[in-house]
C-alpha cells in the first residue's frame, strides 16, 4: 500500500493590500462594499490615459520589517519591501519564528516579476548622458560619467528573487527557494508549486507569497502603452467591472501578500491554527485563449483534489474587466460549472496584482472559507451576455460546500488552477 | 515506483555554437567566443567585453519570423533553442503525441528596457535641482514607448510563446532565481513528470543582459571582470587572479520525457537526470555563503535523490564563475560533500569558455554535462594558470580529458542566494 499523501495547510496569513493590511482589515472590506481603487496618489499621474489604480494607503515597510534587518530596505524596491513585509507577518500569524523550524525542512516560494527602475537612480547618469529626446544616448559619456552615479546596488532593488530572497534570510529559510514570473498567472502557479514540494517531503514548510507594486511612473506608463487599462477614471471604484456589460478596462494594483503551506503533521505537532488546506492543483496552456484548454486545467486541478464540480462553494476568478479576456475566463469556468457555482472576483476592489493577484485573490477565498461567508463582487451590475457564469454580487452569502477554486491566467493563455478546503478537524 | 525521467532531446543558442555538437566541439578544443562588446558601444564602461551570440538567424526556425520580431533576442533565442530540442526529440510536430501532457518550464530573464527611452525621458523631466518630477516623466516616455515592443519585455511572455508556436498545452511555468534559474526549471520540470503533472517537458533557459543597463548595474555591483587588456582570458575560474565573470548571453532546452513515454514512441535517450537538489543559502544578497553551506546540502540531496554515492559522480560540471567568492565557497562545498574523492573527482567550469550566461547558464551546462557523458571526453577549464591554495581540486585545466563517466553532476548557484544540483546519468534499462 502506498502511504498516503501528505497534506498541505495554510497555518497563517500576512497581507498588504489597497483594502487592508491585516487579514481582519481585508475580511471587513471584502464583507462590504469597500473598495480601494480610486485616483493615483504616488505621485501625479494625471498625464496618463488611465490614472486610477489600487493603492496600498498605509504602507511604511520600516514599521513592519525587523528592527536587524531594516538597514537592508535601501536595497528593496517598493515591490520587493511589500513582499518581504508580507513575509514577515505571514509568518507572525502562523506563529512561526526564525529557527522555529528545521531551517532546510522550510523554504519559500514567491511570485513576482522584475521591478522598475526608480528615476533618481538613473537622474544623475540620464542626465549626463542624453542629448535629447528621441537622440541615441551619448553612451561615450554614459560609460565615463554616467554609470559612476549609478548606485551601487541599484540592480538588486528590482530584481524579481529578492522578495523570497530577504524571507530566507530573515527567517533562515534553507529549503527550497523559487520565484515564478509568468505576470498573473504567477501566484497560482508558485502556490501549486509549493503543494507539489509539501507533498513530495522536500520541506515540511513553505512560505507562498507574492508581491508586485507597479504604481510607478515607469510601470504605469509602459501599461499605459500597452495593456488593456481603462480610460474610465471619472468612475473611480466603479471603473473596474468583471463579467459586465460595460467592462472597459482594468486598473493597476499593489499587493503584497504571504501564508506558509505546512505539512498538516508538522502543523498539528506545534498547535497551529489552520485556516485551510490546499488539495489540488493544475497547469496548462489554453493555446486558443478560448476557454476550452482553461477548462481541461480546472478539471485536471479537480481530478487531482479528487473533487467534483458539485462539491465546490465558489470559483474565485481573476476577473480582469476586459471584456476580451473576461470572455476566455468566463468559458473557461463554465466548461467545467457552467452557472451552477458562483464566481467571486474580488479584483474589482483594489485592481490587478499582477504577479501577487493570484496570491491576494485566493487569500480572499481563505478568509471566506475561515468566515463561512462569500463576500460579492463589487461593480458586476449587467452580465455580459459572453460570460456564460453566475457571478455571486451583493451581500455576503453562506458559504455551503467545503471546496473553493481558485483560477488564474495570462493574455497568452498561461492558466493555473489551485483547489482548497475550508478546513474542518 | 517513481516515475524515470530521461532526455530525448537537446537545442541551444549560445556564443559557442548554435548547435549542440558544435557547442561541445568548442568547450572540448577550449575555444573561447569571449570578445569586445559589438552590441552597444560599452567602449568606455569598466568593462567593455562580453561573450556574445554572433549570427542568429531566427527565419531558420520559425516560419513567420515577423510575428516575433518584437520580441527580445531572450525570447528569440528561446524559440531556437525550443525547437532544435524537440526537433531532435522527434517532438515537432503539433499532431505527435498528446500535447496536453506536454509543457514548458523557463528559467526565464526579463527583457531590456528601451534605454533611449528611459534615459532621454528621466533625463528631460530632472530640473537643475537633479530632482524628477514624475509627471514630466509620464508626458515624456508614453509617446516613444513602442506599443508592439513593451509587452515582450514582461516576463510571462517568453515561456507563452515557445507554448503556442510548439503547441505544448501542458504546464506553462517560468522562474526567475538569477543565475540558477534554468537548472531550477529543469528540476522543477523533472518533478512536474515525477508528479504526473505532464509526461514531456521543454526545460532550459534563456537570458541576455548585455544592454547598457545590465552591464552597467553588474558593474556597479563589482561582479564583472574588468581584463579589458585581454578579453579571451578573463573567464579564468579557479584561478587564483580571476577579477569576477565574464557575461554571455544564450539559451539551452532540453526535453525531459517520463521514461516509459519514451520507450513507446522509440526515442532515442541521450541521459536519464536522476537527482536534483534546491537549497538556499539564507545568507547574503549576492555573496555565497564562505563555506557554500547552501551548496553542500544541495549537492548532498541531489546525491540523495539519485540514490547515488559521492564516488559514483565522474565528473562535475562546476559553477565556477571565476569570481573571487563562488570559486573558493564552491570548492569548499565539493570537499565538504566527496571528502578524499573531492581530490580525484575531475571538475570543470564551462563559463571558461562561453561566459556565464546568466538565467541560460545551467541547462547550457547540463547540455554539457550530459555530451560529456555520451562521448567519453571532459571538457576543460580553460585559461587556467595560476593556482589558488583555497581552489586546490583537479579542474581539468586547459585540455580536455578522455574518460568514461556514468554519472554527472553540474551546480548552479545563484544572487539571491537559490542553490541547484542536478544528476545526470547514463542510461540503463
Amino acid at each position: 500500500m502506498p502511504s498516503p499523501p501528505r497534506r498541505a495547510v495554510v497555518t497563517g496569513l500576512g497581507v498588504f493590500s489597497p483594502i487592508g493590511s491585516s487579514p481582519a482589515a481585508l475580511w471587513a472590506a471584502l464583507r462590504t462594499g469597500t473598495s480601494g481603487v480610486g485616483p493615483i496618489r504616488a505621485f501625479d499621474a494625471s498625464a496618463l490615459p488611465c490614472h486610477i489604480a489600487g493603492e496600498i494607503p498605509d504602507f511604511v515597510a520600516k514599521t513592519v520589517i525587523d528592527k536587524s534587518y531594516r538597514r537592508s530596505l535601501n536595497a528593496m524596491a517598493r515591490t520587493v519591501q511589500v513582499g518581504v513585509a508580507a513575509a514577515q507577518l505571514g509568518m507572525q500569524d502562523a506563529g512561526l519564528g526564525k529557527g522555529d523550524v528545521a531551517p532546510e525542512r522550510i523554504g519559500v516560494e514567491f511570485a513576482s516579476v522584475m521591478g522598475a527602475t526608480e528615476l533618481p537612480d538613473l537622474a544623475g547618469a540620464s542626465k549626463l548622458a542624453s542629448v535629447g529626446p528621441r537622440q541615441p544616448v551619448d553612451m561615450d559619456r554614459w560609460g565615463r560619467e554616467g554609470a559612476p552615479e549609478v548606485p551601487p546596488m541599484w540592480m538588486l532593488k528590482y530584481l524579481p528573487n529578492m522578495p523570497a530572497c530577504h524571507a530566507t534570510i530573515l527567517f533562515d529559510m534553507q529549503g527550497p527557494s523559487n520565484t515564478i514570473i509568468p505576470n498573473d498567472a504567477a501566484g497560482v502557479l508558485a502556490a501549486g508549486e509549493a503543494f507539489r514540494i509539501l507533498r513530495r517531503g522536500a520541506a515540511d514548510v513553505m512560505l507562498v507569497g507574492g508581491s508586485e507594486a507597479k504604481i510607478n511612473p515607469l510601470s504605469l506608463s509602459r501599461f499605459n502603452a500597452f495593456a488593456p487599462l481603462t480610460r474610465r477614471n471619472e468612475l473611480g471604484p466603479r471603473a473596474v467591472r468583471p463579467f459586465d456589460r460595460d467592462a472597459s478596462g482594468t486598473c493597476l494594483g499593489e499587493a503584497g501578500v504571504a501564508f506558509p503551506l505546512e505539512e498538516l503533521g508538522h502543523a498539528r505537532k506545534r498547535g497551529a491554527t489552520i485556516l485551510a488546506e490546499v488539495v489540488g492543483y493544475a497547469a496548462g496552456l489554453d493555446r486558443g485563449v478560448k476557454g476550452e484548454g482553461f477548462a481541461r486545467v480546472i478539471r485536471t486541478a479537480l481530478a487531482d483534489a479528487g473533487v467534483q464540480p458539485g462539491d465546490v462553494d465558489h470559483v474565485n476568478a481573476h476577473g480582469l474587466g476586459v471584456p476580451e479576456l473576461d470572455r476566455f475566463e468566463a468559458r473557461g469556468i463554465a466548461g467545467v460549472f457552467g452557472r451552477d457555482v458562483p464566481v467571486f472576483a474580488p479584483l474589482s476592489r483594489f485592481g490587478n496584482a499582477g504577479a501577487a493577484s493570484g496570491v491576494i485573490e485566493l487569500a480572499c477565498s481563505l478568509l471566506a472559507l475561515k468566515h463561512g461567508e462569500l463576500p460579492g463582487t463589487l461593480n458586476h451590475d449587467n452580465p455580459d451576455p459572453g460570460c456564460p457564469i453566475r457571478v455571486h454580487t451583493g451581500e455576503p452569502r453562506r458559504v455551503t460546500k467545503p471546496f473553493a477554486v481558485k483560477v488564474s491566467y495570462t493574455d497568452l493563455g498561461q492558466c493555473a488552477a489551485l483547489v482548497v478546503r475550508r478546513w474542518e478537524e | 515506483m517513481r516515475r524515470r525521467v530521461v532526455i530525448t532531446g537537446m537545442g541551444v543558442v549560445t556564443p559557442l555554437g548554435h548547435t549542440v555538437a558544435d557547442l561541445f566541439t568548442s568547450q572540448v578544443e577550449g575555444r573561447t567566443a569571449v570578445g569586445p562588446m559589438t552590441r552597444f558601444d560599452a567602449r568606455t564602461l569598466p568593462t567593455t567585453f562580453a561573450s556574445e551570440v554572433k549570427n542568429f538567424d531566427l527565419t531558420k526556425y520559425l516560419k513567420d519570423p515577423g510575428r516575433y520580431a518584437y520580441c527580445g533576442v531572450n525570447t528569440q533565442f528561446a524559440i531556437g533553442a525550443t525547437r532544435q530540442a524537440l526537433e531532435d526529440a522527434g517532438l515537432l510536430d503539433p499532431s505527435s503525441g498528446d500535447r496536453g501532457r506536454m509543457g514548458v518550464y523557463l528559467g526565464s530573464g526579463e527583457g531590456a528596457e528601451d534605454f533611449p527611452a528611459l534615459v532621454n525621458s528621466i533625463a528631460a523631466a530632472t530640473g537643475g535641482d537633479g530632482k524628477v518630477d514624475p509627471a514630466a516623466f509620464t508626458r515624456a516616455i508614453l509617446p516613444v514607448l513602442d506599443r508592439r515592443r513593451e509587452p515582450e519585455l514582461e516576463m510571462h511572455t517568453t515561456v507563452g510563446h515557445l507554448g503556442h508556436i510548439y503547441a505544448l498545452e501542458g504546464p506553462n511555468v517560468a522562474c526567475q532565481t538569477a543565475c540558477a534559474a534554468s537548472s531550477q526549471a529543469v528540476g522543477e520540470a523533472l518533478e512536474l513528470i515525477r508528479a504526473g503533472d505532464a509526461d514531456v517537458m521543454a526545460a532550459g533557459g534563456s537570458h541576455s543582459m548585455l544592454h547598457p543597463l545590465g552591464i552597467t548595474g553588474f558593474n556597479r555591483l563589482t561582479a564583472l571582470s574588468q581584463r579589458n587588456d585581454s578579453p579571451t582570458t578573463a573567464s579564468r575560474p579557479f584561478d587564483k587572479t580571476r577579477d569576477g565573470f565574464v557575461i554571455g548571453e544564450g539559451a539551452g532546452i532540453v526535453v525531459l520525457e517520463e521514461l516509459e513515454h519514451a520507450k513507446r514512441r522509440g526515442a532515442t535517450v541521450y541521459a536519464e537526470v536522476t537527482g536534483y537538489g534546491s537549497t538556499a543559502d539564507a545568507y547574503r544578497m549576492t555573496d555565497p555563503h564562505p563555506d557554500g553551506k547552501g551548496a553542500v546540502r544541495c549537492m548532498a540531496e541531489a546525491l540523495r535523490d539519485a540514490g547515488l554515492n559521492p564516488t559514483d559522480i565522474g565528473y562535475i560540471n562546476a559553477h565556477g564563475t571565476s569570481t573571487q567568492a563562488n570559486d573558493s565557497a564552491e570548492t569548499a562545498a565539493i570537499k565538504a560533500v566527496f571528502g578524499d574523492y573531492a581530490y580525484k573527482v575531475p571538475v570543470s567550469s564551462s563559463k571558461s569558455m562561453l561566459g556565464h550566461l546568466i538565467a541560460a547558464a545551467g541547462v547550457v551546462e547540463l547540455v554539457v554535462g550530459v555530451m560529456a557523458l555520451r562521448k567519453g571526453v571532459l571538457p576543460p577549464t580553460i585559461n587556467y594558470q595560476v593556482p589558488d591554495p583555497e581552489c586546490d581540486l583537479d579542474y581539468i585545466p586547459n585540455a580536455a580529458r578522455e574518460k568514461r563517466v556514468d554519472h554527472v553532476l553540474s551546480n548552479s548557484f545563484g544572487f539571491g542566494g537559490q542553490n541547484i544540483s542536478l544528476t545526470v546519468s547514463r542510461f540503463t534499462a
